[in-house]
């Protein structure tokens, strides 16, 4: 049951992964080139946007590490 | 009181620094082994542990997509072959500063894997005989045995396990973990011999041992699992710090994340890699790069000390004493007292005492005896009877004296003063008030009187000097200084206590002192918020050593007292825990000056990078450096901070030299070397490197 949830898990990521880069490209990266001006290229956006959600990511990681000092 | 007591035969004699320690660790090819594991530890499941370098790492990965691509997150100003060299040089830089701060890591991780090596050469797989419940011997091999079994152990073979002498006695071999080539006695029942360690071996009879530990969870394998840093917890002063780090690299993300809006807003674009640069230049790398190599030469600077830990807490908590409790015999005074002077009583004369008192002492060959010998014979004492047919009567705890019965069928003895009087009584002799007058006399003095007579007449008492260890005022001094109190316990009486505690330079004392009194004044001490370390080798210190902030057991005590501690000495040299202090204070110490020097590098890295980027936004006057360009105060900032991690290695490896001062003047001192200097150092590297680099 443990061996599943873990297999279940690791599987999971990349999925996530896809999925979070999909929305990026088309939902998010659209919706911010739309506001933004014409001198980024829809690429370049989407770039962008995927900077901003790393950008995120990390500072959640910062904040697990603030609470959960002693995981890492 | 014994008056015949001696030394421990455990302790090793000697310079501490002058023993040889066999678990000697080797650091051949430390520094290869270190760069292989610096790339090794840029795989992300390890760099994830350290949250400093990891957003430094991230931060390299998206420099090396912005090398490749100088315009893949908005156009970018100027030539993109210039934009992608610039791109290219900061990704290399940070790559580096990641490199370097693994290599210190990876440094302090071989060392103490080396010296694990070293303590593990000291155990071997051995075969053992087990005795089983219905009496038989079963040969089996060492790593099978389980606490509680029962293994017999004959000359010239290894003890297979960590044990507790059930049966027998025997001389071991303890030089494979305390470096001291004389082997020691094991016997059972005794608090100080009773106990013997796996990987030392029997040379003369033979032992029936229980073992006490599983396999891998003996004292040397939970050190070996420390050093390694396979066990190596966060202590509570690392995870403060780790908190205090992500702090500072969460304010410096949002900061820098939302700059780039303000930036154009202000006209002075920036570019991401700019971004990158800056954040890296912000957050305090040369700490989270350094943070885990000084825990770990912390845990390995004991362990060279031959000092088993079985936590990093431990060693942590030693820096942050307020009190130590210390036993007089063998921690504060030589194990042996050493006579001094001769008091005549009943109108002898000094040279007859020394003649009774060199006859009594002939057969005893304790250090108290020699030195009775020795004083004998300054005042040319002679033996006048022979000794082959001469018989010795040893020191018993029932009788407390010892002597010698001679050919002609005189007796003469030496003990306590008690003691004699009763032997002098039972042979129709008196005591009388000279005696008395000598026994007070020598008990000011802070010494032990022991009376000598032959057959029913008294001749006067040895005066037996406690010696105080050279250099223990001194090192109490230091102590004070940094705020530490010391309490000396003793079972001697309350002036001998207090001349001994004047002489050696104590604190406060306690006389008469019973096991049950160590565990009182520990109590009191923590009751006012203090934290207390203490020696102890007994079953009865174990209690003590539990409730001890810091409880440092003799490898030579019991296996509870072991138990009960959270650190053995190897060496069995209670005076080490002075020593501890020192190292706890120096891992302290070198955390809170590294800290401060890193945090204040960054207010210099600071006035390098901000004015000359937003030089157009009108702050280029805060250009105080007067840095070429913006391109060469990145780089300039940058190379510096990645070349200042390898330049303190050597410091956050070895500690910051120790200096036995108190909180506040540490403070002072740490704030104006690392702190003032923490921001001088860097203006001055910068802008040298900024001159150096070609690039306008």
């Amino acid at each position: 049951m443990k061996t599943h949830s873990i297999f279940a898990i690791r599987h999971q990521r990349p999925i996530y992964l896809f999925l979070g880069l999909c929305f990026n490209l088309l939902v998010l990266a659209p919706a911010v080139y739309a506001a933004t001006p014409e001198i980024y290229t829809p690429s370049q956006v989407a770039w962008l946007v995927l900077l901003g959600g790393v950008t995120l990511a990390l500072s959640i990681y910062l904040f697990v590490v603030m609470f959960q000092p002693e995981r890492f | 009181m014994t008056p015949t007591s001696s030394r421990s035969p455990n302790v090793p004699g000697g310079r501490r620094d002058s023993r040889k320690h066999t678990p000697k660790a080797n650091m051949a090819g430390l520094y290869q082994r270190a760069v292989k594991e610096a790339f090794v530890k840029l795989d992300p499941r390890i760099a994830v542990k350290n949250p400093v370098m990891f957003i430094v790492w991230i931060g390299t990965l998206v420099t090396l997509l912005v090398t490749i691509v100088p315009d893949l997150f908005g156009p970018v100003p100027g030539d993109l072959n210039q934009q992608r060299l610039l791109n290219g040089l900061i990704t290399l830089i940070l790559f580096l500063t990641v490199l370097f701060a693994n290599f210190a890591e990876a440094v302090a991780e071989g060392r103490g894997k080396a010296q694990a090596d070293a303590l593990r050469s000291t155990r071997s797989d051995t075969i053992a005989r087990k005795i089983l419940p219905d009496g038989r011997v079963e040969e089996t091999n060492s790593t099978e045995l389980r606490r509680g079994d029962q293994v017999k152990v004959i000359a010239g073979e290894m003890i297979p396990a960590d044990g507790e002498v059930l049966q027998g006695v025997a001389s071991v071999d303890e030089s494979a973990i305390t470096g001291e080539s004389a082997p020691v006695l094991k016997q059972p029942g005794t608090d100080i011999s009773s106990s013997v360690t796996g990987g030392t071996r029997v040379v003369s009879d033979e032992l029936l041992i229980r073992i006490t530990a599983d396999p891998g969870k003996g004292f040397i394998d939970r050190m070996i699992s420390l050093v390694e840093g396979a066990e190596r917890t966060k202590t509570p002063n690392e995870i403060a710090l780790t908190v205090l780090l992500a702090v500072l690299t969460q304010v410096f993300l949002i900061v820098v994340a939302t700059m780039s809006p303000l930036a154009n807003y202000v006209q002075a674009p920036v570019t991401i890699a700019i971004l990158i640069s800056l954040l890296v230049a912000l957050i305090p790398t040369t700490i989270g790069g350094l943070l885990s190599a000084i825990g770990i030469a912390g845990m390995d600077r004991v362990a060279q000390f031959n000092v088993i830990a079985t936590s990093g807490r431990a060693v942590e908590a030693c820096g942050d004493i307020n009190t130590l409790v210390l036993d007089k015999t063998g921690t504060i005074t030589l194990g042996n007292r050493l006579a001094d002077q001769f008091i005549p009583v009943n109108g002898h004369t000094d040279e007859e005492v020394a003649k009774v008192a060199l006859a009594a002492s002939v057969f005893d060959e304790t250090p108290e005896g020699r030195s009775i010998v020795r004083l004998a014979e300054q005042f040319r004492a002679t033996v006048d009877f022979e000794a082959q047919k001469a018989e010795g009567v040893e020191f018993s705890a029932r009788t407390r004296m010892s002597g010698t019965n001679l050919p002609d069928g005189g007796e003469v003895r030496k003990g306590a003063v008690d003691a004699i009087k009763g032997f002098v009584r039972s042979r129709n002799g008196k005591s009388s008030a000279d005696l008395d007058a000598a026994y007070e006399q020598v008990s000011k003095l802070g010494g032990t009187p022991l009376a000598v007579c032959k057959d029913n007449e008294i001749y006067g008492v040895i005066y037996l000097k406690d010696i105080v260890k050279p250099g223990l005022r001194e090192r109490f001094d230091q102590l004070r200084r940094m705020g530490v109190k010391t309490i000396m316990l003793t079972g001697d009486n309350r002036i001998t206590a207090s001349v001994i505690a004047q002489e050696a330079g104590v604190d406060d004392f306690i006389a008469e002192a019973t096991p049950e009194d160590k565990i009182e004044v520990i109590r009191a001490e923590q009751s006012q918020g203090k934290l207390v370390a203490m020696t102890g080798d007994g079953t009865n210190d174990a209690p003590a050593l539990a409730q001890a902030n810091v409880g440092l057991a003799m490898n030579s005590g019991t296996q509870a007292a072991k138990e009960a501690a959270n650190m053995v000495d190897l060496d069995s040299d209670p005076t080490k825990l002075i020593d501890l202090v020192t190292i706890g204070k120096q891992l302290l110490i070198t955390r809170g000056a590294l800290t401060t020097f890193s945090i204040a590098n960054d207010i210099a890295k600071y006035f390098a990078i901000i004015p000359t980027i937003f030089a157009a936004a009108g702050i280029g006057a805060l250009n105080i450096m007067q840095l070429k360009s913006p391109q060469s105060a990145v780089l300039a900032a940058l190379i510096y901070n990645a070349l200042i991690i390898p330049a303190l290695i050597p410091l956050a490896l070895k500690g910051v030299q120790f200096r036995p001062l108190t909180a506040d003047q540490l403070l002072r001192r740490n704030i104006f070397l690392y702190g003032i200097g923490g921001v001088i150092a860097p203006f001055i590297a910068i802008k040298l490197i900024d001159l150096l680099i070609p690039i306008a």
